[in-house]
């Protein structure tokens, strides 16, 4: 069966291409809809007198990277636009993740806060969490409250 | 099709056999664009240094692999994995409207950016009729 065309002439495959990976990107970025996680996934590691906390985040620029501090409570954010003056119907094929995110975490109690420090090396953000040396356990004298 | 400029494999290939790769091997997520001059590519390789990087084109095949060092001391242990660390690989099929002599790339901060510019169209040349 013959298939008439009329107006503009367009592809409809590279158009739905295009939409599909739209699609996808857009479910699969920060809202963790279609990994269910958190982005960005990290990973913790151990030393001796420190813990080390990575996640990977190429071309992030440093100066849209933030890494706060508050109440035991550790904030990374940050954000990754796509490049500049290029409209989403240039692209051919989007699979990089893109957008402003944001993560909290907990950080254990033996954690010397004052001296965290984080680098950023290759893409690959690395946070050096010390940890407080072994505090002494302190006993608690526990006086007669009753009167008298 | 006049727009298939780079078309990329389906499967990654198996990594060459002069890579010592004892880890794990990841096809890295990519963008392309295009611009006034050709195509833009773009792939996340987190942890990629520059002299860790290969980038080869063999007739019209565009390779890259990137290999990861792993940014936390040796003796550090895992406590808590989220992700995997591995290497990158991936390869490209490029048309013949890809000017081969002119691809550059950069990688900065985990990113690689491979230019792709268009061949220039030669100009039309007007010949000379003779007459007898």
């Amino acid at each position: 069966m013959p298939v008439f065309r009329w107006g503009h002439t367009w592809d409809p495959f590279r158009d739905l291409e295009r939409e599909v990976d739209q699609l996808l990107a857009k479910v699969s970025l920060f809202h963790g809809i279609r990994f269910g996680r958190q982005y960005p996934p990290i990973n913790v590691y151990e030393l001796d007198n420190e813990f080390l906390l990575t996640a990977e985040l190429p071309g992030t620029r440093p100066e849209d990277l933030e890494v706060l501090i508050s109440g035991g409570v550790l904030t990374i954010k940050g954000k990754r636009l796509g490049p500049e003056g290029i409209s989403d119907d240039r692209f051919r094929r989007q699979e990089r993740p893109r957008g402003v995110w944001q993560r909290s975490l907990t950080l254990p109690d033996h954690i010397q806060d004052e001296k965290l420090a984080a680098e950023f090396t290759n893409g690959v953000l690395c946070i050096r969490l010390p940890k407080a040396r072994a505090v002494a356990p302190r006993q608690i004298p526990v006086t007669n409250g009753n009167p008298g | 099709m006049s727009h298939e400029i780079v078309r990329t494999s389906e499967t990654a290939p198996p990594p060459p056999k002069e890579y010592p790769i004892d880890e794990v091997v990841f096809n890295p997520p990519i963008d392309i664009f295009e611009t006034a001059e050709g195509l833009v590519l773009q792939a996340d390789l987190p942890g990629v240094a520059t002299d860790s990087l290969e980038l080869q084109i063999q007739d019209n095949k565009l390779s890259l692999f990137g290999k990861v060092s792993l940014s936390v001391p040796s003796e550090a242990r895992l406590i808590h994995q989220e992700y995997q660390v591995g290497h990158f690989l991936r390869s490209f099929i490029l048309s013949d409207e890809v000017d081969h002599e002119r691809i550059s790339a950069k990688l900065n901060q985990g990113v690689l950016e491979v230019v792709l510019p268009r061949l220039s169209k030669p100009e039309p040349r007007r010949i000379q009729i003779q007459i007898d």
